[in-house]
């Protein structure tokens, strides 16, 4: 575990809060812009060059709405919930590796706010108190529609943060380590093949060695942060605005911008985890190029999430659970088992014959094939029997 | 004085105002957004006193799931029926006051006064890190000299689940029903304006669609439902009638009511 | 103010437990008592890695970590319970649950 002192890691925190706030603006400038190359038409134009003043015309629109609360509700709750869900998104940035250590100046710092031994965790934990924005919000606008809303996103996000979590134990096993710097290091050493005499070198980037896993996150993490094709509880045609009904001006702001830091944040972990984060051609030797090569690789990430929303369109609410209980989390499990089992058997700790490898691809196919005639025999409707807000 | 011992005293005294938060306010729902308070701030103790990865553990399990599930459980209750807070007798709550006080003075006099010492394990602040850190620590012992245990807590946990599954369904689910297989929702006969049954178009091919005799049990109409009568011992179905829905009125009463203004006195 | 010892987080986890105690004892409202019992539960928790701080021992965090998850599984069940109950005698009163005792 490597440390920063406090007033460093104060003040390199302070730059990376401002720099994703930044991000968070120039965030909802993308999406529109993206989402309207893909609906053929040009987006925002008009406010500055390539209408790059749009997220301050829009923060000066939303400052001057009226900030209503209903008269029946619970005032304290009210203003508590979308604080919540800012506050913890934003401080998921703080345990992102953006690199070594550097020294600028003669003087020597590393690159990010806090390197603590649960890294990985904290932002976990983070997502999970998160949900409590959700379900104060919809709890205290006195409206029993958000409330339904509210419960639903609420299941939603806890049965996608368990599959988030399973997804990563893999990635964990075979960094040996929960903290995301030494993920980061983990990556950084070269697989070297020896194909028909020709050595190859890849990065040991966690996508190549945990596929599986990383389609399970990519999913999960679209669902966890409310987005499309996910966003059943907040969409604009169900539900008027879901949770978020009864909220206008400064405080829907703070939801909506929440949800973004959201998607920042996980496209930051997906890109550390899975893609190298800071690693790259060159990027040992100078400095800034590091930072760069994290930020294109979220960027990557971020323009995924707005190519979904643009495609693909919402599921229903007990498909969406539906996909979370049965398919994705027997595969993280499975995903686990195996990785498990591998990495025992390349330490040289057991050994397999030959033939239980037959055995078990038998099984394996055998499970697969029974499992998808179990799903063509059931009949479709079937009401799921408790759901919340029953 | 360092940066720990500021941060434990404040920490310490936000945990102890937010636990006194949740005895004393009236509203559930304020009682368990104290509650998350003051288990964040547990979570931050565990930070101080060097165990990361359950102050983490902590903050997901608890804070996370549990109180998730709490608060669930309080939106999806009837909030008309919760009782009131002032209806206990004052005597009992100054005799508990006493109590508590007493009982703290104890406990503070058996801690000062602490002469057993437990044997020091082997777990310093830099054999720890030499093994990597608190979570691979924390790993080595469960997997190796509890895993009994470890095994025995997840079986707990899934008998839970499926504990808490049978418990919470509701009466309806619950239950074997003959009578009702699978397939076709049954709306039972359109009505005209006068009150008479009126004459479905018939699809070609298919025969014409009687309409229903009166006194057949089937929802008949928007307002009411089947509600099936269940034996709470062996939790058989063993009837069904219809009641009508209940009246999701407009007014003040019955907003406040759904909204959740759980006033355990008046409000 | 003094460096901060052992005694400190003993005290800290002791007025937890007792405001917690004090709780169980004056509520009436079922999820409230529930609540109480987390927090004398957490208390607890304390108290095992403040010792296990204080003598460079692992065990009371491996300790503390299943105790987190039994309060899980126990308050699923709880609340589960607490569901039923609020069904089948439309109250969370603990004074008018009494058919056992009648």
């Amino acid at each position: 575990m490597v440390e920063n002192p406090l007033w460093v890691a104060l003040i390199v925190g302070a730059v990376l809060m401002f720099i994703t706030l930044t991000g968070m603006a120039y965030m909802t400038w993308f999406e529109r812009k993206v989402l309207a190359r893909f609906q053929d038409r040009l987006g925002p134009t008009r406010t500055g060059p390539f209408g790059l003043m749009q997220p301050l015309a829009d923060a000066v629109k939303l400052l001057g709405k009226e900030d209503l609360v209903p008269a029946s509700a619970d005032k304290w709750v009210f203003l508590l919930a979308p604080i919540i869900i800012f506050m913890t998104a934003i401080v998921g940035v703080s345990v992102i590796p953006f690199g070594g250590e550097i020294s600028i100046f003669g003087f020597e710092l590393n690159l990010f706010a806090a390197d603590v031994n649960v890294g990985a965790l904290v932002i976990l934990a983070l997502g999970s108190v998160g949900v409590y924005g959700i379900i104060l919000g919809a709890f205290a606008s006195a409206n029993r529609f958000s409330l339904l809303g509210g419960l639903r996103a609420a299941a939603q996000v806890i049965s996608y943060e368990m599959v988030l979590a399973l997804s990563l134990v893999g990635v964990f096993m075979l960094a040996g380590s929960l903290s995301l710097r030494e993920i980061l290091v983990a990556q950084q050493d070269n697989l070297v093949f020896d194909v028909f005499g020709l050595s190859i070198s890849l990065p040991n980037w966690f996508i190549l060695s945990q596929p599986i896993a990383f389609v399970v996150y990519i999913i999960a993490a679209v669902a966890e942060t409310n987005r499309a094709p996910f966003d059943l509880p907040e969409a604009e045609s169900e539900l008027v605005a879901g949770f978020h009904t009864e909220y206008s001006g400064f405080r829907f702001s703070l939801y909506f911008l929440g949800e973004y830091i959201n998607m920042i944040v996980i496209s930051l972990f997906a890109a550390t985890l899975f893609l190298g984060g800071t690693d790259g051609p060159f990027a040992q030797d100078i400095w800034g190029l590091g930072v760069l090569y994290l930020l294109a690789k979220a960027v990557l990430f971020l323009f995924f999430y707005v190519w979904l929303r643009a495609t693909l369109p919402r599921f229903r609410f007990d498909q969406l659970m539906g996909i979370a209980w049965k398919v994705l989390l027997p595969i993280a499990l499975l995903n686990v088992l195996f990785t498990a089992f591998v990495r025992l058997i390349s330490n040289g700790e057991i050994t397999v014959p030959g033939w239980a490898w037959l055995i078990v691809a038998g099984v394996a196919i055998g499970a697969l094939l029974l499992s998808l005639a179990g799903e063509r025999t059931r009949s479709d409707h079937s009401r799921p029997a408790a759901q919340a807000g029953d | 004085m360092d940066w720990a011992s500021l941060a434990f005293y404040l920490i310490a005294t936000v945990c102890v105002l937010s636990a006194a938060g949740v005895v004393i306010s009236p509203n559930p729902v304020h009682s368990a957004i104290f509650l998350i308070l003051c288990f964040l701030n547990i979570a931050a103790t565990f930070v101080l006193l060097g165990a990361e990865f359950l102050a983490v553990a902590q903050v997901i399990v608890y804070t996370g799931a549990i109180l998730v599930l709490l608060l669930f459980v309080l939106m999806l209750v009837d909030t008309e029926k919760l009782p009131d807070f002032h209806t206990g007798q004052p005597v009992q709550r100054v005799v508990g006051l006493i109590l508590g006080l007493i009982l703290l003075l104890e406990i503070g006099a058996a801690i000062v006064a602490r002469s057993i010492e437990g044997q020091p394990g082997s777990a310093s602040r830099a054999e720890v890190e030499a093994v990597g850190g608190n979570t691979q620590a924390l790993g080595r012992v469960l997997y190796d000299d509890n895993l009994l245990a470890f095994i025995s807590v997840s079986l707990v946990l899934t008998v839970a689940v499926i504990g808490a599954i049978v418990l919470a369904l509701p009466d309806r689910v619950r239950g074997t029903n003959k009578q009702r297989g699978t397939g076709t929702i049954n709306l039972g006969h359109p009505v005209g304006a006068d009150g008479t049954p009126l004459a479905l178009p018939q699809v070609r091919g298919e025969a014409p669609i009687p309409p229903m005799a009166p006194g057949t049990l089937r929802p008949v109409g928007a307002d009411r439902r089947i509600v099936m009568v269940s034996d709470p011992d062996t939790y058989n179905t063993v009837g069904q009638h219809e009641e009508p829905l209940p009246d999701l009125g407009d007014d003040d009463a019955s907003r406040r009511s759904l909204a959740g203004r759980q006033g355990e006195g008046t409000r | 103010m003094m460096e901060v010892g052992l005694n400190h987080f003993l005290m800290l986890s002791a007025i937890l437990f007792i405001i917690g105690l004090m709780g169980v004892l004056v509520r009436r409202n079922l999820i409230i008592i529930f609540m109480c019992v987390e927090l004398m539960t957490n208390a607890v928790n304390l108290t095992l890695v403040a010792f296990a701080w204080s003598l460079n021992s692992i065990d009371g965090q491996a300790f503390a970590l299943f105790i987190i998850a039994v309060a899980a599984a126990e308050a699923v069940i709880g609340l589960a319970i607490i569901i039923a109950l609020s069904r089948r005698a439309h109250t969370i009163d603990v004074g008018d649950v009494r058919t056992l005792r009648d």
